[in-house]
């Protein structure tokens, strides 16, 4: 950088042409005349206000601003226009306050903001880029009684690079408008060299500025195993309290709060209907006994359904799955799974078959329809009447109907557990399959309805949840369907009504199906 | 500095038929209309300006302390409680984006109605109205819960939501509007600024003033193709913010009006609002420019015409005001809308009476001595009531806004608000930010538009010369001359006509 400069100093500096003052406007506009119908076309005439007619005076052209201003106006318009259209009509879609999602009127306000943006910055830029700023160094800077250019004086300039430019003829005709002053303009020869520390300065704060936003980004852009480093914790961490855990808010230190007996949860105004449920809740919600114990007796029977393929179904089940696993050792996994499982899940169901008995829930018991041979973790208050009419045919053939879709594939059509799917499953055998209950099990034989029907709804061990997929009426149809063929299976011929035994006999000798119509 | 002010006070506030009123009082000419500028920020700034900025820091500095508890704690801090949800942030927000109206409006509204009275103190009123949005901006902005999210506002394509904002919804029109009108302001205050920056370049003996001052002027030289340019661009400009400056305070009173509340849910919002917003804007111009004009010996600039002008202005935009009031009440009676009849009964008379009342009489009842010129040309009377009107402007936002909100349909959600020490602490922290800038303003920047009054100064030169020399014989020779109001009205040219 040191050789050119030198050189430059070397050189004379370069003349731009000639320069004159004045100490009023008027006189600039003469000046200006004159210079103008000798033929000069490149001058300029500086001043500390804009003087009016001083265009039609030097013959400056009109500028192309309002067209820039225009241009950047609609851009903006449209602009704003596609935005929100592409926004909140096509990537995001969604309904507010009943309104299209292309909702123009609503859509006018931030159009109108825009627009006037992007014209208001355009005109702003515009002038500025039109008028070749922003420009530090200027040949007419170079005389210090320019500065009062932006004060009291007004300046008239003749470029020397003017075609007809001609320096004692310019000097002579810049006389005779008897300015102030006049004098040959020079060219810039000051160092154009920035001081270091300027460079310096802003080195380093373009260096400091680019340390948050790379380490955001080199954050954005890498993984790690460290936690989220929180600046602002947001709601990522907040006091509250989960499921099972402790507070000392409560006398039963409990976090868990069971609903206020005698209200309803949202969203769970079915689920206290008996007909829903299979079993009667409100001895459950009335039970004055304390939470805690209240709490572990229903938990407790939820999980003694969860246990059940384990711990509470007969023999044969378990059984075959013993077998399934003695026969298959191709798959250790499972079955250490399934070990693993069996001491916890024994653990939990400790309590919930000593739950209901240490509740002094006495006053649910007389509702409890069960049977005395079945497991205590199993007593809820079923329903044990049939909530729909018994001998309703078309309920049956609704029953017969919704068994046969789904339930007939694994149970059998007469729901004795045979069916191809088990068939096939145990050729294959599969250790992991157990073998559909048989409905005419004695254990299932007299379970009361309700039981069945929430076995339905919520599924049992491999078995699972139909309750959203069949209507409470469905379910119940299924009920009665799976009760008349337990009544089928071992009937007599005198459980028949006498009026029908002729046609019975007639049929088949032995037992019959009364569903079988 | 009391040197410049010694020319004597000539009155004209009068206007004589035929004859336009000197908008420049005292003999000066360009030189020293420069000199009575520049010297502001070129002399040490007088004593009270150290007992104005010191003060405002700290003012600011208790902003500042108070925001950083409030990212801390969260907005629980302040009194905003249910029902009450929209309290004194948004009190806040309306009453300094009002404020932010006249600088805007007297430099495009007044210069497209060719009022030449404007180039004295646009400059000074364009720099309140940046500092009034930027006082206004911050509410709302941390008013939003977790403030360091703000930015969600903005359409950006997020990787962390996948969503796009809401076009739909007045708040988000708030969020253009307003950041809208402080950027325009902002390049519409630069824009006037640059010939003038160029003036304290060119005047200034220290090299890093030069420097700086030579930066921020981007090599301005005076050029007329330049001033042509800068015209044209200035004239667009005021076109472009005419309708801007009407539209923010419609789009912030949509914020209110598109809602469903009684009290709210009303169409004359929007004028309403703009009307207030000019009144406020206006009465706090005049707050600033009573004690600037003594302070700085402007006295011959900002004369006692200008705020008579101002005054007049205050007066009619305050009689909108209450004209709007009066509206409202009538529509709430020919409505038959038995809820708009309580919520204004309960306005009224309510709880929070107080605050209605000394919203009528600091908007409605003090400006009307103004009809009276001894009132509107006297400075002290002029001050109280520009600081009135600032008050009575809170106090509307505040009794739309609380009012409305603390008595619902439902006579279950109704409640009482109570602001909390850090609410009080925030608003008076908000104008110590204001002084701040504006001391800053006065101690570094042209206060007063330089070029824009030599404009003037070169008007009224050609009148007085016509007056005195008549029209016939002058300067140019054989051409019949006729006075042109110009593109750029600041100018006035002799145009030969044929």
């Amino acid at each position: 950088m040191s050789t050119p400069k030198q050189e430059k100093k070397v050189s004379p500096p370069r003349s731009f042409g000639w320069m004159a003052e004045y100490s009023d406007e008027n006189d600039l506009l003469d000046a200006c005349r004159k210079v103008r119908d000798s033929g000069y076309t490149r001058t300029d005439a500086f001043a500390p206000f804009p003087i009016h007619g001083i265009d039609e005076a030097l013959g400056i052209k009109p500028t192309i601003l309002p067209w820039i201003t225009l241009c950047c106006g609609l851009t903006g318009l449209t602009g704003a226009l596609l935005m929100e259209y592409w926004m909140n009509a096509v990537s995001y879609p969604y309904i507010i306050s009943g309104k299209p999602f292309f909702s123009l009127p609503a859509f006018i306000p931030v159009m109108f903001e825009c627009t006037i943006l992007f014209s208001a910055f355009s005109t702003v830029i515009g002038m500025v880029l039109l008028n070749g700023l922003p420009k530090f160094s200027n040949p007419v800077f170079t005389n210090p009684r320019f500065d009062r250019a932006t004060d009291d004086r007004f300046f008239l300039w003749v470029d020397s690079r003017d075609r007809y430019f001609n320096g004692d003829k310019v000097k002579s005709l810049l006389e005779s408008t008897s300015p102030l002053s006049f004098d040959v303009v020079r060219e810039d020869e000051s160092s154009d060299h920035v001081p270091s520390g300027l460079w310096k300065t802003a080195a380093a704060v373009v260096l400091i500025g680019l340390i948050p936003g790379s380490a955001v980004l080199r954050m954005r852009a890498s993984q790690s195993e460290d936690p989220r480093w929180h600046v602002f914790f947001d709601m990522d961490f907040q006091p509250k309290k989960k499921a099972q855990q402790t507070s000392t808010l409560f006398a039963d230190n409990r976090a868990s709060r069971p609903p206020v007996a005698g209200t309803v949860a949202r969203g769970d105004l079915g689920s206290s209907d008996p007909y829903e449920l299979g079993y009667t809740p409100v001895p459950l919600a009335l039970d004055a006994s304390p939470t805690s114990v209240r709490m572990v007796s229903l938990t407790a029977a939820d999980d003694a359904q969860a246990a059940k393929p384990v711990e509470g179904q007969p023999p044969t089940p378990a059984k075959s799955e013993a077998a399934g696993k003695a026969e298959t050792p191709a798959v250790p996994t499972e079955a250490a799974a399934a070990k693993k499982d069996e001491p916890a899940k024994s653990e939990e169901t400790k309590p919930a078959a000593t739950a209901p008995a240490a509740a002094p829930s006495a006053a649910a018991a007389p509702a409890q329809a069960g049977p005395a041979g079945a497991p205590a973790a199993e007593e809820l208050p079923w329903v044990s009447e049939f909530p729909v009419p018994e001998t309703d045919e078309k309920m049956m053939a609704l029953g017969k109907l919704k068994f046969t879709t789904n339930c007939s594939v694994c149970h059998g059509a007469v729901g004795d557990g045979v069916s191809l799917v088990s068939n096939r499953a145990t050729e294959l055998a599969q250790g992991y399959w157990v073998q559909p209950t048989s409905l005419h099990e004695p254990r299932v034989q007299v379970q009361p309805v309700g039981k069945i029907f929430h076995t339905i709804t919520n599924g049992r061990g491999k078995m699972g949840a139909y309750g959203n997929v069949l209507s409470a009426k469905e379910r119940w149809a299924i009920v009665l369907y799976v009760r008349a063929l337990q009544l089928s299976r071992d009937a007599k011929l005198e459980d028949v009504p006498e009026p029908q035994r002729a046609k019975l006999t007639a049929a088949t000798p032995t037992a019959a199906t009364p569903a079988a119509k | 500095m009391a040197s410049i002010a010694s020319t004597p006070i000539i009155d004209n506030t009068i206007d004589t038929p035929g004859r336009r009123t000197t908008l420049v009082t005292g003999n000066h000419d360009y030189g020293s209309v420069t000199r009575m500028v520049a010297r502001i920020s070129e002399e040490k700034q007088p004593a009270i300006w150290w007992f104005t900025f010191i003060p405002a820091v700290m003012l600011a500095l208790t902003f500042g302390g108070c925001t950083m508890y409030l990212f801390y704690r969260g907005v629980g801090i302040w009194g905003n409680m249910s029902p009450v949800f929209w309290a004194w942030p948004i009190v806040n927000f309306v009453f300094w984006v009002g404020i932010g109206h006249a600088g805007t409006l007297i430099s495009a509204i007044l210069f497209i109605f060719r009022q030449n009275w404007r180039t004295s103190i646009n400059r000074a009123a364009e720099a309140m109205t940046i500092f009034a949005v930027v006082c206004a901006g911050i509410f709302p902005g941390i008013h939003v819960g977790r403030a360091w999210l703000a930015f969600w506002l903005t359409p950006y394509p997020s990787l962390n939501l996948w969503m796009w904002p809401q076009f739909r919804s007045p708040l988000l029109w708030d969020v253009f509007a307003v950041g809208t009108y402080a950027s325009v302001s902002l390049v519409f205050w630069y824009m006037g600024m640059i010939p003038d920056l160029a003036t304290f370049r060119d005047r200034s003996t220290n090299k890093w003033r030069r420097m700086v001052y030579g930066i921020l002027c981007l090599g301005w030289s005076g050029s007329s193709r330049h001033w042509m340019r800068y015209e044209k661009a200035y004239t667009i400009l005021a076109a472009l913010a005419a309708p801007l400056v009407l539209s923010v305070h419609t789009v912030v009173s949509f914020d209110f009006a598109v809602s469903q509340l009684p009290g709210w849910h009303t169409t004359i919002f929007p004028p309403y609002f703009v009307a207030g917003a000019i009144f406020s804007g206006f009465a706090m111009v005049v707050t600033l420019l009573v004690p600037v004009r003594a302070i700085y010996g402007l006295t011959d600039l900002i004369t006692m015409r200008h705020l008579e002008n101002m005054n007049k202005i205050i007066l009619a935009t305050g009689s909108l005001v209450g004209l709007a009031y009066a509206t409202e009440f009538f529509i709430a009676w020919y409505s038959g809308n038995p809820y708009e009849q309580f919520t204004f009964i309960n306005r009224a008379f309510g709880p929070y009476w107080w605050a209605y009342w000394i919203m009528v009489t600091c908007n409605v009842i003090s400006p009307q001595l103004f009809w009276f010129r001894a009132f509107r040309t006297n400075l002290v009377y002029m001050w109280i009531v520009s600081i009135f009107v600032n008050i009575g402007m809170w106090f509307e936002r505040f009794v739309i806004t609380v009012t409305s909100l603390s008595r619902d349909f439902l006579p279950s959600s109704w409640g009482y608000y109570s602001p909390t020490i850090f609410d009080i602490m925030m608003l008076i922290g908000s104008f110590g930010i204001f002084f701040t800038l504006f001391c800053l303003f006065c101690r570094y920047l042209p206060v007063v538009a330089m070029s824009e009054v030599k404009g003037v100064l070169a008007i009224q030169k050609h009148a007085e010369h016509v007056r005195t020399h008549g029209h016939g014989h002058d300067h140019h020779e054989g051409l019949v001359e006729k006075r042109v109001y110009c593109e750029f009205p600041m100018t006035c040219h002799l145009r030969p006509v044929a």
